[in-house]
């Protein structure tokens, strides 16, 4: 009982203050990231050079029509010429209110562009995901069963692999397999067979985390005091595993998920621009490329708070699954 | 000292050796010779040329060069960043942790490349200094979290209540607990940072953000030499086994594996 | 005559690489007569009941078999007995608290215990509710496992193992970490469970359990047993030196010259004082208005059950943590490094990635310890030097405890705070531990504060008692001083 000041406080009967502090602190992180993309794209805007101002006129009305005054004229809409506090209040008080403005490349109204672009994202991501989950998970559950055996050795070998290989040069390298070799596979355009390669590419350097976590949760579990204390009251295997080591593993499993969100966010940019994937990854770097500073900041915050999203649906599952007080908070 | 991480030093040492000698002794990477268009390997020029007649073997070992110092200092960076606000975080709580933790939770879950890739867009044509500034501010999260959250534990512990009880003094909670408990967890976090750093410096070449050409550097290479594939293959191989080596190597310097 | 439906054990053997962990010749386990195993760790009492229940590690070589009635089964194979387990044989394992599913609600877990239990099976279930009732933790079965107390995770576990029905139960060392009361209570459970006519086999180190649960009792001494008989006749005349050696170190027997005199006629000059201090934790009011003075020299003990505040009350007089209201002030003799403590995990108090040899210099040189005084100190706890080598995960726990007790004493301390620091040795190296503590510091002179829930050793130990009571309640009875 050494130093309670520190442990576990005591545990009150209302659930509801679990829940309400997770999405209180989640919230809290989703309006500090919002507000650091923000910034970051001020602190762009900021520094924009006279000619990158040019260049966005000339990308907007062609190089042979852009003159100086079109150029004033894009640096006015982008309020350079104001004090850079009053600007940074301005922009803040835009993101407020939810006003993103218009492209600076297409002069379409940047909400509108990021909710299409924001649906190809979304299929992509969901795909990979189901794919990493459906493949990991299973070689690591059938790993676990036999630690140190064949299929346990062969599973690290491709984690490690795998985790060797940037996700250009495996998007590159399945192209080059399936599409030029084989002609299986469409490598580029948009819909039906052409999301098989992009999201192969993003299942599989998922699946060999998914994985080796999912090993190393079962293998943990099974060895445990409560699943020996399960065995001897007679339980079989089979119900053992269902009653008790899928949901642990799950409890170790699930926050990790959460952590790989950031980098499946990642993966989804150098995919999405490989492939090119109507998402908003591609989206970004383009913006990234033009300078088209609302754009970037619109699909930059919406891929944060997809993270956000995803570490919120995590921690909720995980106060589901596991009702123990947590000492420690989350890990992302 | 397991077989398999004295391989991966061993490995390391020579790619590094190759990247400090080879900028020395090698001929310029700069240098067109545009009538050896895309020479083939040969004695004089064991990775032949490229589309510029630039020499493949200068420019991997200047591109060798750039991603391990550049990935060296991004590391070093977030790691003494990282460390230090950790430390800070866990020893004296308060109101400096509220706000260390408040900042890196933003941070947290804005993924590194976005990062990168905002910072790039900052600065004008690639530069050297925005790839440094942003990989590194990508990174220090991590070893916030990491230290903090470890250093938690042991300040917690009690150990350092009874070196309290006997008036052992900061210095020694530092030498004798906080600093050998780090230890192994950092180097296995460097080794892990540069890996990727390395591979965000050759992603953002992919993506044409970040680095421009001529300046050598791995994923450009990588990318300008898919046009020529078929005519010259040993173009894009090069960068892609020095990527590949680099990786592995790091990776296999990790002390053990678990996920926790 | 024996009823037909006895266990019978021939020829255990147990092990490991060669070395013999076990090795005891026919047992016979008959309904109605409980057998208790007593030993210390490492004598093979616990392989013993694994290696009858068949959970043991694979690496174990096991030879022997065991007879169920007619039906005899060959120890060597661990799967021959798993269509027993729940039906026939039950095992209560060692650590409740860790044998529960974090994530399940405790009637569920009694209730998949039954025989032919299917999903959402509401017959299970009532028969869960209805073992769990007669426990006394009727209102228990939604809750989860860590809201539970040790008592009640202990009877939680005791209703999921036996609520199949099994006739053999197997025990293992139930008094880990269980105050006095919860142990009572699981006595009489076990007293139920052979009353029924079932067959009961205990392990423990506990002998003042081994005692209310009587029957026979069998001695164990690496891999062996040395003794066996009636309860009665082995507890208290034993004719082998082994069990008298163990008997003599139930700290109710103990006699050393260290033990509690009558205190002087002067009071001595207050090292704590303690003025109305409350402390709560959360909602629970742990003690309220408590006034406590501990003088040079004197010998405190405080007692109660776990959860009650004693540890708390400890760092609160230590300074280490802080109270709600009142006040704890020390006298300029107590400043400076002159109050240590002793912890109950050793290995957890020193720098766990050093040598202890560095660790006890740096000792050495914040205090000016005079040459010598540390190998000085280290024979007279009869540590070995080469000890100073190794790394605090590589030395047992009782030696770890009396290089703790050196390194205290290093720092000339005028109290030193002992929370239950003994709690998880063996008898014979609590004994051990005790005289080294107690020898040096009646030397110096030293206050001694012990927190523990063993009242036997309070009693053998100190001369002032505060006994905590129960949690919740605020009023602590203050023990005066007892007799030598």
């Amino acid at each position: 009982m050494a130093d309670l000041g520190r442990a576990v406080r005591v545990v009150s009967a209302a659930d509801r203050d679990r829940v309400g502090a997770i999405l209180l602190r989640r919230g809290a992180q989703a309006v500090g990231v919002a507000v650091l993309v923000s910034v970051l794209c001020f602190l762009v805007v900021r520094r924009l050079p006279g000619d990158a101002a040019y260049r966005i006129a000339a990308g907007r009305y062609g190089y042979d029509l852009v003159d100086e005054a079109s150029a004033d004229a894009v640096r006015a809409e982008l309020g350079l010429d104001r004090s850079a506090w009053r600007q940074l209040g301005d922009w803040l008080l835009d993101l407020v209110q939810l006003d993103f403005g218009r492209s600076l490349v297409t002069s379409r109204p940047v909400a509108e562009e990021v909710g299409y672009y924001l649906a190809g994202t979304l299929q992509l991501v969901a795909v990979a995901l189901v794919m990493a989950l459906v493949i990991g998970g299973a070689a690591g559950v059938l790993a676990a069963r036999r630690p140190g055996g064949a299929l346990d050795r062969l599973t690290s070998g491709w984690v490690a692999g795998v985790r060797a290989l940037p996700p250009f040069l495996l998007g590159l390298l399945l192209v080059l397999f399936f599409s030029v070799h084989l002609g299986l596979l469409p490598a580029v355009g948009h819909g039906g067979a052409t999301i098989v390669l992009p999201s192969l590419t993003l299942a599989l350097g998922l699946s060999g985390l998914v994985a080796r976590v999912t090993r190393d949760a079962v293998v943990e579990v099974r060895q445990s005091e409560y699943v020996r204390f399960a065995r001897t009251k007679g339980l079989s295997e089979r119900r053992v595993l269902v009653r008790h080591v899928l949901r642990n593993a799950a409890v170790l499993l699930v926050p990790y998920l959460g952590v790989q969100a950031v980098i499946l966010i990642e993966g989804v940019v150098v995919v999405e621009s490989l492939f090119a994937w109507q998402g908003l990854g591609h989206a970004l770097v383009h913006a990234v490329f033009w300078r088209d500073v609302p754009v970037l900041q619109a699909t930059g915050l919406v891929l944060a708070l997809m993270i956000v999203a995803v570490n919120t649906a995590v921690d909720l599952t995980v106060r589901w699954l596991d009702p123990r007080p947590r000492a420690r908070e989350a890990v992302a | 000292m397991t077989r398999l991480r004295m391989l991966s030093a061993g490995l390391l040492i020579a790619l590094v050796a190759f990247a400090l000698i080879g900028p020395l002794v090698l001929a310029d990477p700069t240098a067109q010779h545009l009538d050896h268009y895309l020479q083939s390997p040969s004695l004089a020029e064991p990775l032949g040329r490229d589309d510029y007649g630039r020499s493949v073997l200068a420019r991997l070992a200047h591109a060798t060069r750039l991603s391990l110092v550049l990935g060296a200092a991004c590391v070093a960076t977030a790691l003494l960043v990282g460390t230090a606000a950790g430390v800070a975080s866990a020893w004296l709580g308060g109101w400096v942790d509220a706000v260390l933790r408040a900042v890196s939770e933003a941070f947290v879950a804005v993924p590194a490349l976005l990062i990168v890739l905002m910072v790039s867009a900052l600065a004008s044509g690639g530069s050297v200094w925005a790839l440094y500034l942003g990989i590194a501010l990508a990174q220090w999260v991590e070893y916030f979290r990491v230290v903090r959250s470890r250093s938690g534990l042991v300040l917690g512990s009690p150990a350092i209540e009874a070196a309290g009880l006997l008036r052992l003094g900061r210095l020694h909670v530092v030498r004798r607990h906080l600093w050998p408990d780090l230890r192994p967890m950092l180097t296995t976090l460097a080794s892990l940072g540069m890996v990727t750093s390395i591979l965000a410096m050759s992603t953002l070449g992919f993506v044409k953000v970040g680095l421009q050409p001529p300046r050598a550097e791995l994923g450009l290479m990588v990318t300008e030499s898919f046009a020529f594939y078929d005519a010259a293959p040993w173009m894009a191989v090069a960068p892609v086994a020095v990527l590949f080596l680099l990786t592995v190597c790091f990776l296999g310097l990790r002390r053990s594996e678990t996920v926790s | 005559m024996t009823a037909p439906t006895s266990l019978d054990l021939h020829r255990v053997t147990v092990r490991h690489r060669g070395r013999p962990l076990v090795d005891v010749s026919d047992l016979r386990l008959e309904p109605g007569r409980p057998v208790t195993i007593v030993g210390e760790s490492g004598s093979g009492k616990s392989v013993l009941a694994h290696a009858v229940m068949g959970t043991l590690d694979p690496g174990l070589e096991v030879g022997g078999a065991m007879s169920v009635g007619e039906r005899r089964l060959d120890l060597a194979d661990r799967s021959n007995r798993q269509f027993l387990w729940g039906r026939d044989l039950a095992l209560l394992p060692q650590e409740p608290a860790l044998a529960l599913d974090p994530t399940m609600r405790v009637r569920g877990q009694v209730a998949e215990g039954v025989p032919g239990f299917r999903r959402r099976d509401q017959h299970a279930t009532a028969v869960a509710e209805a073992a769990l009732g007669r426990l006394g933790l009727a209102d228990a079965g939604a809750a989860y496992p860590h809201t539970l107390s040790g008592g009640m995770a202990q009877r939680v576990a005791y209703a999921a193992a036996t609520v199949g029905g099994a006739r053999v139960l197997i025990v293992d060392e139930p008094s880990k970490g269980l105050d006095p009361a919860s142990l009572d209570r699981l006595a009489d459970l076990l007293a139920e469970h052979t009353a029924g006519g079932g067959i009961l086999l205990t392990i423990t180190h506990d002998l003042r359990l081994a005692r209310r649960i009587g029957g026979r009792v069998l001695v164990m001494r690496e891999a062996s047993v040395v003794e066996q008989g009636p309860a009665e006749q082995v507890l208290d005349a034993p004719t082998h030196d082994y069990t008298r050696r163990l008997l003599a170190a139930e700290p109710s027997r103990w006699r050393h010259r260290w033990a509690p005199a009558l205190p002087p006629a002067d009071p001595s000059p207050a090292l704590v004082t303690a003025t109305r201090v409350t402390k709560s934790y959360g909602d629970v009011p742990l003690f309220e208005d408590l006034s406590l003075r501990i003088g040079a020299g004197e010998r405190w003990a405080v007692s109660g059950p776990s959860g009650v505040g004693k540890t708390t009350l400890g760092n609160v007089l230590l300074r280490l943590t802080s109270v709600d209201r009142g006040t704890v002030e020390h006298a300029p003799a107590a400043g400076g490094g002159r109050l240590q403590k002793l912890y109950q995990d050793p290995t957890l108090s020193f720098p766990a990635r050093v040598r202890l040899g560095l660790a006890m210099r740096d000792v050495v040189q914040r205090h000016d310890v005079a040459a010598g005084r540390l190998e000085e100190l280290m024979t007279a706890v009869g540590l070995p030097p080469d000890l100073l080598d190794r790394r605090p995960a590589q030395v047992s726990g009782g030696e770890l405890q009396r290089l703790a007790i050196v390194r205290a004493m290093m720092a000339r301390p005028v109290l030193v705070f002992a929370d239950e620091a003994t709690s998880r040795l063996d008898l014979v190296t609590q004994e051990v531990t005790v005289d080294c503590l107690m020898t040096e510091l009646s030397d110096t002179g030293c206050a001694l504060l012990l927190v523990t829930h063993d009242r036997d050793l309070a009693t053998a130990v100190a001369d002032h008692h505060l006994d905590l009571g129960t949690p919740g309640r605020s009023r602590p009875s203050l023990a005066g001083i007892l007799p030598a």
